[in-house]
C-alpha cells in the first residue's frame, strides 16, 4: 500500500516475454510479450478462449494443469500480485464468512506489532481495504457467507483483498462484467483509484468501453497471438490488424442498435402476471418492495437496476422460490402460492426460470438432450421418447447441433449451454420465462448471438411474456416496458421509449448518464 | 433464521412421528416371534397349564392392543413400564446399560474424531502419492473386516497369547472405568470402521477443497500453509463427514451388541439381547423408544452442523 510511486515508466514491475503455453500440443497462448508499469492499465481484449486469462494467470505464476511453458515471467521485486478473477464467488470459501481470508491476510501483516495491539490493527487494515474497493457497510458485510452478497459486493471482496495484500500488480479479469452501469463506472473509478497509488493494473475484458475508459495500453489478442498493441487512443482512433477493426465495430453496432416499436405503455386488459403490494424478507430485512407490477400476454418486460438492488430477488419471488415476502402474486387471476413446493405441475411449468449462470444449472454427468427433456416429462407428462424428440427439436432450433446436444454440459461453451438451458425452459411450454442475466459473463459477439435467439423466440410465440432481469441498458431497451429498481424500491416503470428518452426518477436519470 | 427454527421444529415433529411408527413396529414384531415371556419363564419342561397360570399372572392374556395401550399411557407420564421377567422397572435396566455404552462410546468419540480427520488430511495431502496410497488401501481393508472377526482376532492375540489385556470384562460389573484395561480391545473393535469411513470422507472433502479456487487464492496471498488446510479447507468437508459422525455415534449409543457380547460387556446391546431372548416386551419397546429419540436428536444436530458449513445448500426438509 505504501510502496513508492516508480515514476519512471521505463522499469516494468512486471514483465513477460515470449511466452508459450501449450497442452498436449495445443498452444492456448504463443509469442506474447507483456510489460506492465507502476501507476499504468494495460488491457488485454479479444474475445473468450483468445489466452487473455492464461496471460493473466501466468503473471501470477500460475498455469493450467499440464501445460507445457516457455519463456519468461519477471516479477521486479518478486513482490505480491493481487487477482481479482471473473468469478469472484469461486475465490470465496463457501463455507466461511467474507471475513476469514481478509482476517489472516491482515493477521500475517501484523505478526510483528506487539500482541495488544495487533487485533484492532488487523481490524483497521481490514476495513481500510473494504473502504477503498469501495464496500459501503464494510463491517456487516464480513459476516455474510459468500453466497449472501451481490455479485458486485462478492467482486469487491475479493479487490479488497488484493488491497489489503499490497499487492504491486493487480490482475483483475473481466471486473465489469455481470455489472450495472453505474458499478462499471465505480469500478473504472476505483480501478483509476488503484492505478493512481503506484500499482500496476493489468486489464483482462471484453467490454471495449471501460477499455478505453481505463487502459493507457491495448494488446489485442486473437487465438493466443497479441495481433495489436499500442496506445488505447491509438488503437482505437486507427486500428491497424483486421482482427481489432472486427471486434470495433461489432461494439459499435450493438451499441447503436435501435428499432423499438415504444408505442406500448398503457397497455389494457388482464395481466398473465400480476403482482400487487409485494414486500420480500431476507431473514428480518426488508429486501424489496413492489407496489404494483403487470405483465401482459406477449409483452417483454425488462427489470433493472444496480447489483443488490432487488431484481433477482423479485424474479426468485414470482417463481417461488423466494417464499418470505408479503403481497399477491396472480398468474392469470389466480393467486400463484407463495412457495414453489405448494405450486402444482401447471402452475410450476407456466412460470419458468433461466439462470445467470447456466454451468451450474446443469448436472455435469448427464447429456443437455436428457437434461432438456425431463421438463416435458416431469411438467407435462409427456412420453420419454415424445420429450427426446422435442428437446432435440427446441435444441436445433435456438441453434445447437445435434452432436452439441448430445454432449455433457462440460463440452459446452457457456453461450451453447444457455441456449440449452433456454430449451429447457421452453419445453415446459411457460405462459412466463423469467430470465436472470442470460448474457452476463458473455462476450460481446456470443451475447449479440443469445439475444438473437431471444428475440426470435418471441417472434415464433404470440403469448410467451418475457421477464428481463438485467443491469445492462442496452439489454433492456429490447423490450417493450422496462422497471427500475433502485434499493429494493421500484422507482419507475413504463414503456422503453418513455422510460429511455424521458426518465422521471432521479435515480433513472443517473443510471442511463452512467451508461451513456 | 426463520427458516432455520421451522425447519427444526418440522424435524422434531417427524422424528416423534418416527420414533411412534419403530415403537409399533418393535411391538408387532416381538407379538410375532414365538413364544412370549411365559414360556421363556416355564423354562425347560413347559407345562401348558403353568404356562397359562403365568400368562394370566402376567396380564399376557389380554389381547395385545389393550396391553400396547396401557404401556404407551403409562409412556405419557415417564412411566416405561415393569420388566415382565424381574418385575424391575424398565427404566433402572435403561440406566444400568446406559452407563458402560456411554463410556465405551465416549472413549471411542474422542479417540475417533481426531485420528479420522488427521488421517483424511494426511492422505489428502499426499493426494495420489505413496502415504495416500497407503492410506487408503489400509483404511479400505480395514474397513472390510466385520467387527465380530476382528475382535476375535484382537482377543486371540493380544489377551491369549501375549496375555497383555484381559480378554473380556466379566467380574468388572458396570464398574469398567475401575478397570481401564478392560476398555482398550472394545474400543480398537469399535474404532476400527468408523475410522475408516471418516478418514475416508474427510480425505475426498479435503481434496476437493485443496483443489478449489479459494484455497488458491489462500495460497497465492501466503497464507501458511497449515492455516489454509485447517481454516479454509477443512471446514468444506466437515458437512459431509458431520453426517457420517453422528450414524456412528447413533451406532455406538444403541448398543454395539456383537462388541458387548464379544467382551461380555453389560451395555444396552446386551440389556436388548436378554430382553428378546426373555419376550420381555416392556424393556424391549423402552429401548425403542431411547433409540428412536436418540437417532433423531443425533440426525437433527448432524443436519444443523452441516448447515452451518454448507450454508448455501439452505436446509432440506
Amino acid at each position: 500500500m505504501n510502496a513508492p510511486v516508480n515514476a519512471s515508466t521505463d522499469s516494468p514491475v512486471a514483465e513477460i516475454e515470449n511466452l508459450r503455453v501449450e497442452i498436449d500440443g495445443w498452444p492456448l497462448v504463443d509469442g506474447v510479450c507483456l510489460r506492465v508499469f507502476p501507476g499504468r492499465v494495460t488491457a488485454l481484449v479479444g474475445a473468450s478462449g483468445s489466452g487473455k486469462t492464461t496471460t493473466g494467470l501466468a503473471l501470477l505464476g500460475e498455469h493450467p494443469p499440464g501445460a507445457r511453458v516457455s519463456g519468461d515471467v519477471r516479477v521486479s521485486g518478486g513482490g505480491p500480485i493481487g487477482y481479482v478473477p471473473q468469478h469472484p464467488a469461486a475465490v470465496l470459501n463457501p463455507a466461511r464468512r467474507v471475513g476469514a481470508l481478509l482476517h489472516d491476510i491482515a493477521r500475517q501483516q501484523v505478526r510483528d506489532l506487539p500482541r495488544a495491539v495487533r487485533r484492532t490493527e488487523a481490524r483497521t487494515r481490514v476495513l481500510r481495504s473494504l473502504a477503498d474497493a469501495q464496500l459501503s457497510a464494510g463491517e456487516t458485510l464480513l459476516h455474510r457467507y459468500p453466497h449472501q452478497l451481490s455479485g458486485g459486493q462478492q467482486q469487491r471482496v475479493v479487490l479488497a483483498q488484493a488491497l489489503l495484500l499490497g499487492a504491486r500488480v493487480v490482475v483483475a479479469d473481466e471486473p465489469t462484467t455481470g455489472q450495472d452501469a453505474l458499478t462499471k463506472s465505480r469500478i473504472v473509478d476505483e480501478l483509476t483509484a488503484v492505478a493512481a497509488q503506484g500499482i500496476a493494473v493489468v486489464l483482462l475484458s471484453h467490454d471495449l468501453d471501460v477499455v478505453r475508459a481505463l487502459a493507457d495500453e491495448v494488446l489485442v489478442m486473437y487465438e493466443g497471438r497479441v495481433v495489436e498493441s499500442g496506445p488505447t487512443e491509438r488503437v482505437w482512433r486507427a486500428p491497424r490488424h483486421v482482427w481489432t477493426r472486427e471486434l470495433l465495430a461489432r461494439q459499435t453496432e450493438f451499441g447503436n442498435r435501435d428499432g423499438n416499436d415504444g408505442d406500448s405503455d398503457d397497455r389494457t386488459g388482464v395481466p398473465v402476471l400480476h403482482v400487487r403490494d409485494l414486500t420480500a424478507r431476507h431473514h428480518r430485512t426488508q429486501v424489496l418492495r413492489v407496489p404494483e407490477l403487470g405483465l401482459h400476454a406477449g409483452e417483454c418486460l425488462a427489470v433493472v437496476g444496480r447489483s443488490g438492488s432487488g431484481k433477482t430477488t423479485l424474479a426468485r419471488c414470482l417463481a417461488g422460490l423466494h417464499r418470505d415476502h408479503d403481497g399477491q402474486v396472480t398468474l392469470d387471476g389466480n393467486v400463484l402460492p407463495r412457495s414453489l413446493r405448494a405450486r402444482d405441475r401447471r402452475q410450476l411449468a407456466a412460470v419458468q426460470y433461466v439462470f445467470q449462470d447456466a454451468r451450474a444449472a446443469f448436472d455435469e454427468y448427464r447429456p443437455v438432450v436428457d437434461q432438456v427433456a425431463r421438463t416435458a416429462v416431469r411438467l407435462r407428462g409427456a412420453e420419454a421418447a415424445d420429450a427426446g424428440a422435442e428437446a432435440l427439436a427446441a435444441l436445433l432450433e435456438l441453434g445447437l447441433t445435434e452432436e452439441q446436444a448430445h454432449r455433457l454440459p462440460g463440452r459446452l461453451s457457456g453461450g451453447e449451454l444457455q441456449r440449452a438451458a433456454l430449451a429447457r425452459a421452453l419445453l415446459a411450454r411457460p405462459r412466463v420465462l423469467i430470465c436472470d442475466e442470460i448474457t452476463s459473463g458473455l462476450d460481446t459477439v456470443t451475447r449479440r448471438g443469445l439475444l438473437e435467439v431471444l428475440a426470435g423466440l418471441r417472434r415464433g410465440r404470440d403469448d410467451l411474456s418475457v421477464v428481463l432481469i438485467t443491469h445492462d441498458l442496452d439489454i433492456a431497451s429490447l423490450a417493450d416496458r422496462i422497471a427500475v429498481l433502485d434499493a429494493g424500491e421500484m422507482v419507475e416503470q413504463g414503456s422503453v421509449a418513455r422510460v429511455l428518452t424521458e426518465p422521471s426518477h432521479p435515480f433513472t436519470k443517473r443510471l442511463l448518464a452512467a451508461a451513456g | 433464521m426463520s427458516g432455520l427454527r421451522s425447519f427444526v421444529v418440522r424435524r422434531l415433529l417427524l422424528g416423534g412421528a418416527q420414533t411412534v411408527a419403530v415403537v409399533l413396529l418393535v411391538f408387532a414384531l416381538t407379538e410375532a416371534l414365538p413364544g412370549d415371556a411365559a414360556v421363556a419363564l416355564a423354562g425347560d419342561q413347559p407345562d401348558p397349564a403353568r404356562i397359562a397360570a403365568i400368562r394370566e399372572a402376567m396380564h399376557l392374556d389380554r389381547p395385545a392392543h389393550e396391553r400396547l395401550l396401557g404401556w404407551a399411557a403409562g409412556l405419557a407420564h415417564g412411566d416405561f413400564g415393569t420388566s415382565l421377567t424381574s418385575g424391575r422397572p424398565v427404566t433402572t435396566y435403561i440406566e444400568d446399560g446406559f452407563g458402560p455404552t456411554l463410556l465405551l462410546a465416549t472413549t471411542t468419540v474422542t479417540l475417533l474424531i481426531p485420528l479420522g480427520v488427521g488421517l483424511g488430511v494426511l492422505a489428502a495431502r499426499h493426494e495420489g502419492r505413496l502415504v495416500d496410497r497407503l492410506v487408503s488401501s489400509v483404511t479400505l481393508g480395514v474397513y472390510a473386516v466385520p467387527e465380530f472377526a476382528l475382535g476375535v482376532l484382537l482377543v486371540t492375540v493380544f489377551a491369549l497369547r501375549l496375555g497383555w489385556l484381559p480378554p473380556t470384562a466379566v467380574g468388572y460389573g458396570t464398574d469398567l472405568l475401575g478397570h481401564p484395561a478392560a476398555l482398550v480391545l472394545p474400543v480398537l473393535v469399535l474404532l476400527s470402521r468408523p475410522v475408516c469411513s471418516l478418514s475416508r470422507l474427510v480425505r475426498a472433502g479435503m481434496v476437493d477443497a485443496l483443489n478449489s479456487p479459494y484455497v488458491a487464492q489462500a495460497r497465492r496471498y501466503g497464507i501458511p500453509g497449515a492455516r489454509v488446510r485447517y481454516g479454509h479447507a477443512l471446514p468444506n468437508a466437515v458437512a459431509p463427514a458431520a453426517q457420517q459422525l453422528a450414524r456412528t455415534v447413533d451406532w455406538l449409543l444403541c448398543g454395539v451388541i456383537v462388541v458387548e457380547a464379544l467382551f461380555v460387556i453389560p451395555g444396552l446391546g446386551t440389556v436388548l439381547m436378554n430382553a428378546v431372548a426373555e419376550r420381555d416386551v416392556p424393556v424391549v419397546q423402552g429401548l425403542a423408544v431411547v433409540f428412536g429419540v436418540l437417532t433423531v436428536v443425533l440426525n437433527l444436530g448432524a443436519d444443523l452442523v452441516a448447515h452451518r458449513f454448507a450454508p448455501r445448500a439452505g436446509v432440506a426438509a
